[in-house]
């Protein structure tokens, strides 16, 4: 149950959500107190905890609900709390975590406990007083957007007009109103009228950060369409669609399997968007359909490899991608414990591990090799002792700062930019 | 370049996956299965045309075309009809040991039952090593018959079918069919009814309407609240257009497929779980048999 199944910095980075298999949602808080201070050293502190989603059981299809959180997305915050949705594989919902540090206290009608009192005992009359209190954090719904999904929710997307967002499963996407709970309006529907010619599914979908009328989604088969939902309610027909030929070079009985996007991301500049499947990123110029501007291996020493990953499910592991702030760099994660960064403009990466023996404060990550074959040098490990129980499906950058976290299975990382 | 042998674990690591899928925590994911089942088709396509190629080699007595037939017996076309409903009806494997393969289909009688643009489905009977292969098929699930099908060489015993897609149990009596519940022609109407696309209502509960609890009948559902309603009859359920009927292929055209299956199929027999059986299939559909012994 504490295995975590998302992480996600809010707008402003003070604030990282993670969601685990459990339906609980643990938030985590920066110390910013001595931000402006040299060698100040960020520090994560636990600000909230609650229990989000519960199992649920279809009692008609006799099926239970899992309450795993799939994904969070914070909205951007519009006063004093803090509102995110959360969403397991059937319902999403909107929480609002807000800060208490003052009680009431000289209530005329009750007693401190909350007792009412006897009125006939009343003789004088007092103006209740807030009284500083010990900071208290609530997490409260405040809605539940529920029955609009046949299949399981596998994104959340909050748009830029900070009114709408949109929910996608395996075939539909729905767009939904924050204020709205009983319905939502289907945006994209991709199941066959015969289901015998279903052929892919949707994998993840998100909305364009600044332009509130488009979104894209990912499919299985390794294709991105952009949607315009100007150009018709029902959002069926794309007005883009990314595909890159596959190399005929590479093909094997896992093809299906590894070209199928596990994730997609727009670039905060709104130009470029990122995709992630089994073996790479791709970064995909909006402009340009035919092919991706950048491809990124992430561990092309697997392709050998991929029977054994199909015969222990590794295959169907979901890596997500991140940006960081100024679109410079993208980071993935790999297994055994290993993440992945990429220096767009210098042209550079570099694998790190994330791990307690290497995670002491203040400690400079040191970077990681795989050997793919020969001779494996010092320092290197070998294809063949990689843990594949290890994974880092799940990563997330500061929107501003060079702060990134990172979750291995059960741990949170959070790692910061060597300050000099 | 795999070797048929991996093509063949691979194909049975395939059907293990599929399987287990069905009693996992949270229903069967449609993502993943469909992602194995571009697996097993890749698996199959490379055992078939390396088993056309070893065979046209060795100059057997059969000539090609009779070997091409045999291995029509094993094609399968790749469409993942025979999960689809699986996953939307989000069955979860329900097992019992009194499922057994039925729906034998005589070559010849298809004029009775065929139908032209549904799913394929042509069962053989297992003791007839030489029926070639008929062109023509028909989808089971759209038998007009209501399960009445009479079978060759049938023989005096009862199997229980079940069809995973309403999960109407029939009984195959002598080689007939006989519906343990009613099968409705008409398929109430609900989630289908995705007609009016751009709204959903959410306050009712979204059913799935092909799933049917054998005991108790078909399960009546919600109807969601649209204006054209006169849209729900052409919205077919999945499950009429996809046969998961269970056919037995055993001997025969077949033994070259189900030798070198033995060894995994032995130990999935031993362990009482599903096997799949292949169908000839034409056009863009496929049915699939599911027996559990």
């Amino acid at each position: 149950a504490d295995i975590i199944s998302t992480v996600e910095f809010n707008h402003t980075g003070e604030l990282l959500a993670t969601g685990d298999k459990g339906g609980r949602v643990v938030i985590f808080q920066q110390e910013i107190e001595n931000k402006n201070q040299p060698l100040f050293r960020s520090e994560y502190n636990v600000y909230s905890t609650f229990q989000s989603h519960e199992p649920e059981f279809d009692y008609l299809k006799s099926l239970e609900i899992e309450e795993k959180i799939n994904k969070i997305r914070w909205l951007p915050q519009k006063n004093a709390a803090q509102f995110l949705l959360s969403t397991n594989d059937k319902t999403i919902k909107l929480w609002k975590i807000s800060e208490r540090d003052k009680r009431p206290e000289g209530y005329n009608l009750k007693e401190e406990d909350g007792r009412y009192k006897d009125p006939n005992t009343i003789t004088s009359l007092r103006v209740p007083v807030l009284i500083p209190m010990d900071l208290m954090v609530e997490a409260s719904p405040r809605r539940v957007f529920a029955n609009a999904h046949t299949y399981h929710i596998n994104s959340i997307s909050v748009n830029s007009d900070n009114e709408t967002y949109l929910s996608a499963d395996d075939l539909r996407i729905n767009l939904w109103h924050l204020e709205i709970t009983d319905r939502s309006f289907n945006i994209v529907d991709i199941k066959p009228t015969n289901m015998e010619e279903l052929t892919e599914v949707i994998t993840a979908a998100e909305f364009h950060p600044h332009q509130c009328n488009t979104f894209v989604y990912s499919s299985s088969k390794g294709t991105i369409r952009l949607c315009d939902m100007r150009t018709s309610a029902l959002c069926d027909k794309h007005s883009k669609l990314f595909e890159e030929p596959e190399d005929p070079s590479n093909r094997s009985f896992f093809s299906e399997i590894i070209s199928s996007i596990s994730d997609v991301k727009f670039s905060h500049s709104g130009r470029y968007m990122m995709t992630r499947d089994y073996l790479s990123v791709k970064v995909w110029d909006l402009n340009m359909e035919n092919r991706p501007v950048e491809t990124y291996q992430v561990h092309e020493y697997l392709r050998s490899k991929l029977c054994s990953l199909y015969e222990n499910d590794c295959i169907f592991d979901k890596f997500e991608c991140c940006w960081n702030g100024n679109d410079s760099v993208v980071m993935t994660g790999s297994y055994n414990n290993f993440f992945r960064m990429f220096d767009r403009g210098h042209r550079r990466d570099i694998t790190l591990e994330a791990s307690r023996e290497n995670s002491k404060p203040m400690q400079v990550l040191k970077p990681r090799k795989v050997s793919a074959g020969g001779k494996r040098k010092k320092d290197e490990i070998s294809v063949d002792s990689l843990d594949f129980n290890k994974k880092i499906l799940h990563t997330a950058w500061h929107p501003q700062d060079n702060i990134i976290a990172v979750a291995t299975t059960n741990n949170l990382y959070i790692f910061q930019d060597k300050v000099n | 370049m795999e070797c048929a042998f991996d093509a063949q674990k691979l194909i049975s690591i395939s059907l293990r996956k599929i399987q287990s899928s069905r009693t996992q925590r949270g229903g069967i994911k449609l993502h993943k299965n469909l992602l194995v089942t571009y697996v097993l088709r890749n698996a199959r396509q490379f055992y078939m045309s390396k088993n056309l190629s070893q065979t046209q080699r060795t100059h057997h007595y059969e000539d090609v075309a009779a070997v091409r037939e045999k291995q029509e017996y094993l094609e399968l076309s790749g469409s993942f009809t025979e999960l689809a409903d699986d996953f939307y009806c989000n069955f979860t494997g329900v097992e019992s040991d009194t499922w057994h393969c039925g729906a034998h289909q005589p070559i010849g009688q298809p004029a009775e039952v065929a139908h032209q643009d549904a799913s394929a489905c042509a069962m053989v009977s297992p003791s007839d090593s030489d029926l070639m292969v008929s062109e023509d098929c028909w989808s089971c699930a759209e038998i007009k018959s209501s399960w009445e099908l009479p079978i060759p060489n049938a023989q005096a015993n009862q199997k229980t079918v079940l069809d995973l897609d309403t999960h109407v149990v029939t009984t195959v009596t002598n080689g007939y069919f006989h519906s343990d519940c009613c099968a409705q022609s008409k398929q109430p109407q609900g989630a289908q009814c995705f007609s009016k696309k751009r709204k959903m209502d959410t306050s009712y509960h979204i059913v799935d309407p092909e799933f049917y609890l054998p005991d108790f009948g078909p399960v009546p559902c919600k109807r969601m609240r649209t204006d054209d309603d006169s849209h729900s009859d052409s919205e077919q359920l999945d499950s009429t257009n996809i046969s998961n009927l269970i056919s037995v292929l055993g001997s025969g055209g077949l033994s070259e497929f189900v030798s070198w299956q033995q060894t995994d199929l032995e130990q999935i027999f031993a362990s009482q779980t599903i096997c799949l059986k292949h169908t000839l299939l034409t056009g863009s559909g496929w049915t699939r048999a599911i027996e559990a012994f």
